[in-house]
């Protein structure tokens, strides 16, 4: 297995190991033990890295579209056409000092915004970036990152009530609501694809559109309804109610300053991250692309980018032309019209597999 | 179509009902406009990329006089930094007196052989380009102009000397501007010939020298009064020349000069 992120780096782990031997006498005396968790560490911190720069280019790549959508330029002085403005931005959030209202509830207001960013981030983990990069593989890494996806409105309700202040809590009930309420289409309609693999596995479902074809084709409207349900649940516009800056000042995060804003901020965009992974991994065939053009190395690394960035443009074009709905609208939509649709979705992909789609990785019932 | 404002215009149908109308409509425009724009946006760089300067895109606009020329354009009758041509300055003072903000003041420059004579300096701080000064320009060498670039670091750089301005003058105003007539009912200057001394002040410091002293036949002297010995003269006024400026008015020592209707 060369073709995997760990094995490279447990060779340049055991390589810096054996370097460090005349210096260190014990550490190549350690073992394959010691390169195995250095190893892990390496790959998460990859990752990692890999993510939050993902993250910073996400802004920039809004901050430029939306400007074009609005017939203007974006942010352009910092960097090479304004590349580097979300960095200053960021060090200038962390410069500023963090602190709590008086009467705020710290214990909250600090684990808050922190679990929110580290529950998304955890997520990162368990998406294969292209085959064999990944922090693992999970036999159920679908069914785990969504169920990390979830955890995010508790988080959010904790910071918001622990910020004392009316709204942070308005935004951080409707929150609560909205994505409690968009939970249920956006697993119903994960279980089309579900049904068309037999595997809950990212890669073997990858796989399968790589031999079959992409399921954005035969399961269109659980695209739709995934795209969705995936907009509501990153709290963009038009569903972006929690954060409604006309009614509610910032929404839950209006009493975040400093590094805490720049957790709560960085949180929204690895979620949106995450939406645009899964939409790309569930429907549009992850990291293969058709005739062959993902057989070079490392090519697929890059198709999956190119994927997530286009997917990514869809919400931005979404937040360019569409006003914010109401509540009783935003509820109307995720019970009335999407759980229904959902149903048919899911009809329809069984239609499918029992008309014949080969699902080679069913479980022998 | 529909008539708005004399002209006719195209008024756009109302979005249809449904997804078509709330959704798909709105989200085409958006990605016409992102066509649009994705090259070139409308954006004017302002500060990194100057357009009014440019001669150049002066020339591509085509300005005619008082005509709007288009969003994020000037109009050519725009009220700017002055521009002030000193050698036919006559310093009468009248852009300093009409100043609401009290932001023009009477500074020396030289005038040319050895002599020096006042002209407005004007503090960019304070003016709000009401343009009063250059309407009460008799001569008609203050004028505005388009130029709208006074920014700067230093407070002390938006005050424009005389000179400076001049130099706005030379670049954006290269014919000179003649005097302006006066309506024909306009005020004139008056002389209540009782009060009189035949001071001269007047006449010396009329700035467009229209003011003469003119011989008139001595005085009866009244019984038991003694008149003093000397010639008798008083201002005359040559109403053609004069800009009204009320310099004359204000020298007088015994206030014999006054605003009245042409007799």
């Amino acid at each position: 297995m060369v073709d995997t992120i760990y094995s490279v780096v447990y060779a340049l782990v055991v390589y810096a190991l054996n370097l460090l031997g005349p210096i260190v006498p014990i550490a190549p005396s350690l073992g394959p033990g010691l390169a195995v968790w250095l190893s892990y560490l390496v790959v998460g911190a990859i990752i990692f890295a890999f993510s939050l720069v993902n993250v910073l280019v996400f802004i920039w790549w809004e901050r430029k579209l939306l400007g074009r959508f609005m017939d203007r330029r974006g942010a352009m002085h910092v960097g090479y056409a304004g590349l580097l403005q979300n960095l200053a931005d960021g060090l200038k959030l962390f410069r500023k000092q963090p602190f709590a209202p008086k009467d705020a509830d710290e214990l909250g207001y600090y684990f808050g915004p922190t679990a929110y960013l580290v529950m998304s981030v955890m997520i990162l983990g368990l998406i294969p970036l292209s085959f064999g990069v990944s922090g693992g593989v999970v036999p159920l890494s679908l069914l785990v990152a969504l169920a990390l996806f979830s955890f995010a409105p508790l988080f959010i309700f904790i910071a918001s009530w622990s910020s004392n202040n009316k709204y942070s809590l308005i935004g951080g009930m409707r929150t609560a609501a909205q994505l409690v309420a968009y939970e249920i289409p956006l697993l119903l309609a994960v279980v089309g694809v579900v049904a068309l693999t037999g595997s809950f596995d990212l890669n073997v479902i990858v796989g399968d559109q790589a031999r079959y074809g992409w399921f954005g084709l035969p399961l269109f409207l659980g695209l739709l309804l995934f795209f969705v349900a995936m907009l509501a649940e990153v709290e963009r516009i038009p569903f972006d109610l929690p954060e409604a800056e006309a009614e509610l000042v910032e929404g839950w995060s209006t009493e975040f300053g400093g590094m805490l804003f720049a957790f709560t901020m960085m949180g929204d965009y690895v979620r949106a991250l995450i939406g645009s992974y899964l939409i790309v991994l569930l429907f549009l065939g992850g990291w293969s692309m058709p005739w062959g053009l993902s057989n070079f190395p490392l090519s697929g690394l890059v198709f999956f980018q190119v994927k997530t960035y286009v997917v990514f443009a869809i919400f931005i074009w979404v937040r360019a032309s569409l006003p914010r709905v109401r509540t009783d609208q935003l509820l109307q939509i995720g019970w009335k019209r999407m759980l229904p649709l959902a149903m048919l979705n899911i009809v329809w992909a069984l239609a499918l597999v029992v008309w014949g789609w080969p699902t080679i990785h069913w479980p022998v019932l | 179509m529909e008539t708005k404002y004399g002209k006719t215009v195209k008024v756009a149908a109302p979005p249809p009902a449904g997804v078509r109308g709330i959704v798909v409509q709105p989200m085409a425009l958006v990605a016409r406009q992102f066509f649009k724009s994705l090259w070139r946006p409308s954006t004017i760089l302002y500060p990194m990329k100057e357009r009014l300067e440019n001669p150049e895109f002066r020339e591509e606009v085509k300005v005619e006089s008082g005509a709007p020329i288009g969003v994020g354009e000037i109009w050519d009758n725009y009220r700017g930094v002055h521009a002030l041509n000193i050698k036919t300055c006559i310093s009468c003072n009248l852009c300093a007196f009409s100043c609401p903000d009290t932001c023009i003041e009477m500074v020396n420059v030289d005038a040319g052989g050895g002599k020096s004579k006042k002209c407005p300096q004007i503090d960019y701080g304070k003016c709000s380009f009401c343009g009063f000064c250059s309407d009460a320009c008799p001569e008609g060498c203050l004028t505005m102009t388009p130029a709208y670039t006074i920014t700067t670091n230093n407070r002390k750089n938006m005050v424009y000397s005389p000179e400076r301005m001049f130099e706005v003058f030379k670049v954006k105003l290269p014919q000179n501007p003649t005097r302006i007539a006066l309506p024909a009912n306009e005020d004139v200057i008056l002389l209540d010939q009782d009060l009189c001394i035949g001071c001269n002040a007047c006449a010396r410091d009329c700035p467009t020298k229209c003011i003469t002293m003119i011989e008139i036949p001595r005085a009866e002297a009244k019984p038991g009064e003694k008149l003093p010995k000397r010639i008798w003269k008083e201002p005359s006024v040559n109403d053609s020349e004069c800009v009204r400026c009320g310099t004359c008015i204000s020298v007088c020592p015994r206030e014999c000069l006054y605003w009245g209707a042409r007799k």
